[in-house]
């Protein structure tokens, strides 16, 4: 069988048709796997083999056969993975003549087997719409949760210089000085800010003398609508003269003509007592 | 009596025809299924009928055959060369397994095609079948016969040379010869 190397050819004949004894085919067929120049004969006696196949007589088959064919194939209906039928890469029909099949050439099929081999995509169809809906939702919400981190460090930052702002303001350990004109006598001075849509008012006073016992200095708002001075609060001043009021409670939106002290007994007063000792518009 | 080359009314198909059809049926396609077994299921019935001689097991191995392509349609992509003449060859392997009531060969189907015939083009294989009718009917009568023996009848040279009274030499020659000239008629 092999003289030269190689399988001669007569004997690839022979085992492409199958017909040597099963040593033989078989001693041709480790050699083939491992030698291309043998391989590569075999082929082209294949290939003669398929030429010479065709010269046969033809012949229809039955008709049946096909039905036959088209009922197993249907009834080996196939698994397909989904990343593969995501992208359907080749024209589906329009091979022309036979090849454009309708429904008819296929094997009358039951409603089940209309639909249940669509059952599965429809539901990965469902699937990948919620699962697209979620991811959206939470996309949404991770923006927002976010955002609001954003927001919420600002305010942080913000609360912590008012606190420290007013801490400094309000500490009476704090070192006040009010510059003047040089060798000019102090004299009582505040400084109301007021902000009317938010009813936020802060006052302060320096250089404020001491009072008698019993009594107290109180700020008045004095409406520019004309109505009563509204009380903005009571305070004493500390041993160097200074006072403060951090935010009385006030109504909103009362726009102010001016702002006043009067002295109180302790406790306060909701009318002013004449004279107004401080004044300021 | 060769009047026809087992095409069923097809419009010329090219290898990328069949390339295209065989991914459909690996996705699944029961149509393009169909579509093949319209293309190729004439030649694959007929080499079975010329082996068998018996339409029921001759359909049995059309079945068979189609069946394959449907389970395993990677296996037959892009490396036959010709699926139209891969399954020809198929088909003779099977038909002589049922005539020898033994389990099917893979080893020698998994052997590609190499052919100096563009078997994938329609005009081109109908061409080429009627001249290589041709050329068989020239052959002369010995060398055709032992040749159909030994491919459409599966006879093993031994036996081609028991029945005959050739010596084996003679026999595997006379076949070996028979493709020789066919393969040189298209290759002149």
């Amino acid at each position: 069988m092999n003289t030269t190397g190689h399988i001669e050819r007569d004997d690839l004949v022979l085992f492409a048709m199958q017909l040597l004894s099963k040593e033989d085919a078989a001693i041709v067929s480790t050699h083939v796997e491992s030698c291309p120049e043998c391989l590569h004969e075999l082929a082209e006696v294949q290939g003669d083999l398929a030429v010479y196949a065709h010269t046969v007589e033809m012949q229809a088959p039955p008709a049946s056969a096909r039905e036959r064919l088209l009922k197993q194939v249907a009834h080996e209906k196939k698994v397909i993975p989904i990343e593969t039928a995501a992208e359907p890469a080749l024209p589906v029909r329009g091979f022309g003549g036979r090849s454009s099949l309708t429904e008819d050439d296929l094997p009358p099929r039951g409603f089940a087997g209309r639909i249940f081999p669509w059952l599965g995509w429809a539901l990965a169809a469902g699937m990948t719409v919620t699962a697209g809906s979620f991811y959206m939702q939470r996309a949404a919400l991770q923006g927002s949760v976010a955002e609001q981190k954003d927001q919420i460090a600002q305010l942080t930052t913000d609360a912590a210089t008012a606190r420290e702002v007013m801490a400094t303001i309000t500490d009476p350990s704090a070192l006040r000085v009010t510059l003047t004109k040089a060798q000019t006598a102090p004299v009582p001075q505040a400084r109301a800010t007021y902000v009317a849509d938010k009813g936020v008012l802060i006052f302060q006073a320096n250089n404020m003398p001491a009072l008698e016992p019993a009594k107290v200095y109180e700020l008045w708002l004095i409406p520019a609508n004309g109505s009563s001075p509204i009380p903005a609060g009571t305070f004493q001043p500390d041993q160097r003269g200074y006072a403060s009021i951090m935010m009385p409670p006030l109504p909103k939106g009362v726009q102010a003509k001016a702002f006043g002290v009067t002295i109180e007994n302790e406790g306060g007063s909701q009318t002013p007592t004449l004279p107004i000792i401080m004044v300021g518009a | 009596m060769y009047r026809e080359t087992g095409i069923v009314n097809t419009p010329p198909l090219s290898t990328q025809d069949d390339a295209a059809l065989l991914a459909l049926v690996q996705r699944g396609d029961e149509y393009a299924m169909a579509s093949l077994f319209d293309r190729y299921s004439k030649v694959v019935y007929s080499v079975a009928m010329r082996v068998l001689r018996d339409p029921a097991a001759a359909e049995d191995v059309l079945q068979e055959v189609f069946m394959q392509i449907w389970r395993s349609p990677d296996g037959f992509i892009a490396t036959r060369g010709s699926l139209g003449g891969w399954l020809a060859v198929v088909s003779r392997n099977r038909s002589i397994d049922t005539l020898r009531r033994k389990r099917p060969t893979e080893c020698v189907d998994d052997i590609a095609l190499a052919s100096n015939y563009n078997l994938a083009n329609e005009a081109e294989r109908e061409m080429m079948v009627e001249r290589a009718r041709g050329v068989i009917q020239l052959l002369p009568m010995e060398q055709r016969k032992t040749l159909e023996m030994a491919f459409f009848d599966g006879l093993t040279h031994s036996e081609i040379a028991e029945m005959t009274g050739d010596p084996l030499g003679t026999v595997k020659t006379r076949i070996r010869s028979g493709l020789s000239t066919l393969r040189k008629a298209f290759t002149a």
